[in-house]
């Protein structure tokens, strides 16, 4: 077992070194961290209420979504993918909201991912790690993951218990809920040496999933949830809710 | 160098396997996709598969195995029932299709709605009018049970038990279920002959049904629309729930014509207790007023009453008792 894992890490640094012909150039590790707000406050869930732009009140008391495919453009425009990158954030999990990308030294312009699972590994049957099906977020009925979840309750809900609740998803055609993301670094990022601590704050501001394209009310629509119909447009407002809040390179201090 | 060497530790189970064929009869198309592409099938997962799929503890109250709805001598559909019961007397809203030549379907269930044969057991194993248990007790269920601990060990490479490897197990075992060895597959292996009676029947067939029960499959596994009306109680829009399109309205997938005389009642929602009564339905009660109906069946069937007969003589010759009294498939020990 922890020989199959070590090979298998040996194996995806190999990967990297391949993939880049940078032979020798020093691994670097870049840290990804994601802080999901509502109105500019991270979330808190279940006990905080929070006001959306239509003036209806809402708690949270569920968020998870995928983060797949993450890659890298270096300045010189070649591109590293990370290998089987698939991420589940959930926001009562805080291990969950971050991961590390391990990179060879250079300079970077920009970072994208899919904000949900690609739409090979929709169709490919059991999966283990962040797309097991004990995540909660797949579609037993009508196969698929579910891209992005929230969950919560709101006096302006009309079903019962005033349940809202959005599961979106869908990677078929007109169906397709999977939106890139690019985050452009302002200035070319700079990955030197392998002791030297980068991180990379991006915001998900959910508060966008109200109106950033589409009008989407609770009183209206207090639960979706299936691929299709209004699953792309839903999607579309929170890929906007990603940017970057920070970067922030720190030099190790121990030598 | 090195990459090769790890890719070998990597593919090297600690122990041996013994690794088994699907067959892909002579004559038969190739199947759409390898559903054991990731998915080695061996001898151990066939077994571990095997077990999990007659054991009913794996719902929340150990009364209903995969093998309740889908029994042997039936062809893996409910024998006699248009509808399978499940957890609380509850019952299913569609009738349980037979399980046989998995490996040749690129969607399953009525409405295609699973697109792999290894992530179907989900949907049995959690619907609340099914087995109603939650993946999470099922696990902790085979966690806790020694014999199981040793299968997955067997089986799989590192051991463990997860979901991943829950699912690729039943997919070992339900996808070598294979129907190839019914009367009529031996007279097209020149093993055995028609009578008169099936080689009229066999005539009748090709002319009239064998565009969407298309042979050796005896379906082309598309989803129709066959003219039997909407279920007033059900509602049941079959592939439009799936696809959203108000153009898949009221289509359901063809099911095979082997084994057709184990697995009535027939249609998506059993309505039709006998075959009679589903070509009854093809010569004479197609309601041609809805939209979706499949352009096949604009235009009207003819089958005399002679031609009837032969025709069910020629279904019977597609029963498979090899599949069904087959002991690999049975209930293990």
């Amino acid at each position: 077992m922890m020989l199959i894992a070590k090979c298998s890490m040996l194996f995806l640094l190999m990967q990297l070194f391949l993939i880049t012909a940078f032979g020798q150039t020093p691994v670097v590790t870049l840290k990804v961290i994601f802080i999901n707000t509502v109105n500019k406050v991270p979330v808190v869930l279940d006990s905080f209420e929070y006001t959306n732009c239509w003036n209806e009140t809402y708690t949270i008391s569920k968020l998870k979504y995928y983060i797949s495919n993450v890659q890298l453009q270096l300045a010189n425009k070649s591109v590293l993918k990370e290998p089987e990158s698939y991420h589940l954030i959930n926001e009562e999990d805080t291990a969950t909201k971050s991961f590390s990308l391990s990179m060879p030294a250079g300079t970077y312009s920009s970072l994208s991912f899919l904000i949900g699972v690609d739409s090979l590994k929709n169709v490919s049957g059991a999966q283990t790690g962040a797309l097991d099906p004990l995540n909660g977020m797949f579609w037993t009925w009508n196969n698929g993951y579910i891209m992005f979840k929230l969950e919560g309750n709101s006096p302006q809900s009309t079903v019962v218990n005033n349940k809202v609740e959005y599961h979106i998803g869908g990677f078929a055609g007109p169906n397709n809920a999977l939106r890139t993301v690019t985050i452009n670094f302002a200035a070319p990022l700079i990955l030197l040496k392998k002791e030297n601590n980068t991180e990379i704050f991006i915001q998900a501001a959910i508060d966008k999933m109200w109106n950033a394209k589409h009008n989407l009310k609770i009183v209206e629509i207090p639960v979706f949830m299936m691929p299709g119909g209004l699953s792309a447009a839903i999607a579309d407002n929170y890929a906007a809710a990603f940017a970057l809040i920070k970067i922030v390179q720190q030099q190790a201090i121990h030598h | 160098m090195i990459v090769a060497v790890g890719t070998a530790f990597m593919r090297q189970p600690p122990h041996k396997l013994t690794y088994i064929k699907l067959v892909v009869p002579k004559g038969w198309p190739a199947p759409p996709t390898n559903i054991f592409a990731n998915n080695p099938l061996t001898e151990e997962g066939f077994q571990l598969g095997r077990k999990l799929f007659y054991d009913a503890r794996l719902s929340k109250d150990g009364n209903f195995s995969c093998a309740s709805c889908h029994q042997q001598f039936a062809a893996f559909s409910t024998f006699d029932h248009d509808f399978s019961h499940g957890f609380n007397n509850s019952f299913t809203t569609r009738n349980a299709p037979g399980l046989f030549n998995i490996a040749w379907k690129k969607e399953l269930h009525w409405d295609g709605g699973i697109n792999h044969i290894e992530v179907q057991p989900l949907s049995p194993l959690t619907a609340t009018n099914e087995m109603a248990e939650t993946l999470e007790n099922v696990l902790k269920k085979l966690k806790g049970d020694t014999s199981y601990v040793r299968l997955f060990k067997i089986a799989f490479a590192d051991g463990t038990i997860n979901s991943q490897h829950l699912l690729k197990a039943m997919a070992q075992f339900t996808g070598s279920i294979q129907s190839y060895n019914t009367k009529y597959d031996k007279v097209k292996r020149s093993e055995d002959s028609f009578t008169v009676s099936e080689k009229l029947g066999y005539t009748t067939f090709l002319t009239n049904c064998n565009s969407c029960h298309k042979e050796p499959l005896f379906t082309d596994n598309s989803f129709r629309n066959n003219g039997i009306g909407e279920n007033d109680k059900l509602k049941d829009k079959g592939r439009m729930a799936i696809t959203g399109n108000p153009a898949d309205s009221l289509k359901f997938k063809v099911p095979s014509l082997r084994n057709v005389t184990l697995t009535g009642p027939y249609m998506h929602d059993g309505r039709m207790y006998s075959l009679n009564k589903v070509i009854e339905h093809y010569r004479t009660g197609i309601n041609f007023n809805q939209p979706t109906l499949d352009t096949l069946l604009r235009k009207k069937i003819v089958i005399t009453n002679q031609q009837k007969v032969d025709l069910l003589s020629f279904l019977m010759a597609l029963k498979d008792d090899t599949m069904i009294s087959d002991p690999r498939f049975r209930q293990p020990n």
